[in-house]
């Protein structure tokens, strides 16, 4: 019966578009999280990759999926996610035999710090290697 | 002698509260069941209409590699669903609609863009208003299957085109501009039916952004204007040079501040007629800059849509139009 309720209620939120607060880039602005993908070929060669999207609204979305990426705590599904980006992108490039993907975030300078010429930063947080040597033609 | 006064003090003391009572019943219906004419749903079904033809314009190149469950997709489908599942399962989902169509013979790769195509024409007869009910509940169903196969994709956004089409779906349809009623001659719904649902988007709209200025309010970037810098040079916001914004960095404190004051205040402001019009000027400009600056177009129509839905009709003169309905039925 609690159950019961509790779906009832999961429905109706999701239904009605309200399962989700209304902070946006509250209190702060989050820090901008960033995959980056190294693909490894028999030859020793190396090449570096982002995750690539048809259009602007899907690169926003794609922004989202980095955020939710980074912020789960969940490290199996963590690494499914970045598993399945990386298989997207070997699909590109199945002559690859290995991916490392990278997931950190951007630093970004402050106002002062960019007027004294700081760029933004790079920080990894997670390494993945998959292998696809097997796969691979 | 006494006991009559005795009885008449004690009827004063039953009748008073009870008259209060009355009296802010009276007030709360007055509230909830305003007179209204249906201008502000024909503003909810074409904005609305245009945000749906947008979001499946603009997600077009990327639909199958969004809401493939195979490998085609950037995640598979059935992982956000199966995500969604731990919630609840009753939620609707592409999912649904591709086993409906794996059923009837169809594969996955036609349905998706099946669903896409359907999307689009319940839009447009949203747009047209033909078949007013009908659309507005396929829009919504469709518009939420696909946000929560791909809700690890999804931002603020969907959330809003949700609400929207919530309210749309069960809104006093048709409005006496849609084509439903113009063609049938359909006479105007009940205006008190109108005025309650219009009223209940309203208050919607004043807690979103109630709360939304709360939570911005209580962070320090948003008083020092280093929110609004990283907002707008965080990929893939950065529409604007940070060297341009660097030269307009003594107004950004001042930006932050209006940003907080302007939902904060929302509440409060939007409903005397006096301050109406300046506060509706206000967020839509601060949502229009969202837009451009920023590059979330469609962030910033539905949220135009919405506050022009809830609070835009009663500036162009509502009480003459009321007036004016009235004399006509």
């Amino acid at each position: 019966m609690d159950n019961a309720i509790r779906q009832g209620i999961a429905v109706y939120l999701r239904a009605a578009g309200i399962e989700a607060g209304y902070g946006y880039f509250a209190p702060n602005v989050p820090d901008n999280y960033k995959i980056v993908f190294e693909l490894r070929y028999a030859d020793g060669r190396t090449e570096y990759e982002l995750p690539r999207v048809g259009g602007a609204a899907t690169g926003l979305r794609l922004s989202s999926l980095l955020d939710r990426i980074a912020e789960e705590n969940y490290e199996p599904l963590r690494a499914t996610f970045v598993k399945m980006l990386a298989y997207s992108i070997w699909q590109d490039h199945q002559d690859a035999i290995g991916i490392r993907a990278v997931v950190g975030y951007v630093h970004l300078p402050a106002p002062e710090e960019f007027e004294c010429g700081q760029k933004e930063s790079y920080h990894a947080l997670f390494a993945y290697d998959f292998d696809f040597s097997k796969a691979s033609h | 002698m006494l006991s009559l006064h005795t009885t008449l003090i004690s009827r004063k003391q039953v009748t008073s509260p009870m008259m209060r009572l009355r009296k802010l019943r009276r007030k709360v219906q007055r509230f909830l069941f305003p007179s209204e004419v249906d201008h502000w749903l024909t503003v909810l079904r074409i904005g609305l209409a245009l945000q749906i033809l947008l979001y499946c314009l603009s997600l077009r190149r990327d639909w199958i590699q969004l809401f493939a469950s195979g490998a085609h997709g950037l995640i598979r489908r059935d992982l956000a669903e199966a995500i969604l599942s731990a919630e609840t399962v009753f939620t609707p989902r592409l999912g649904w609609v591709v086993a409906l169509g794996n059923h009837l013979g169809l594969n996955e790769y036609s349905i998706l863009w099946f669903a896409w195509w359907c999307l689009v024409c319940a839009a447009l007869c949203l747009f047209a208003g033909v078949l007013c009910r009908s659309a507005a509940v396929l829009a919504w169903f469709l518009h939420l299957c696909t946000t929560d196969s791909a809700s690890l994709f999804s931002y603020g956004v969907d959330n809003f085109t949700s609400i929207g089409l919530f309210y749309l779906m069960l809104a006093p349809l048709p409005d006496r501009w849609s084509l439903d009623a113009q063609i049938r001659h359909l006479p105007p719904k009940d205006q008190r039916l109108q005025g309650f649902h219009r009223r209940i988007l309203q208050m919607h709209m004043c807690l979103i952004y109630f709360f939304g200025g709360i939570a911005k309010s209580v962070g320090v970037g948003w008083w020092n204007g280093t929110s609004l810098w990283r907002a707008l040079t965080r990929p893939p916001l950065n529409v604007i040079s940070p060297d341009f914004l660097i030269d307009a960095k003594n107004i950004l404190p001042v930006l932050g501040i209006l940003v907080c004051l302007a939902e904060t205040g929302y509440p409060f402001f939007i409903w005397p007629t006096k301050s109406r019009p300046v506060w509706f000027a206000f967020i839509i400009g601060m949502h229009v800059i969202i837009g451009i600056t920023m590059g979330m177009y469609l962030f910033a129509l539905i949220m135009v849509v919405l506050n022009t839905a809830a609070f835009g009709p009663g500036l162009i003169g509502e009480r003459r139009l009321l007036l004016k309905s009235r004399l006509s039925t």
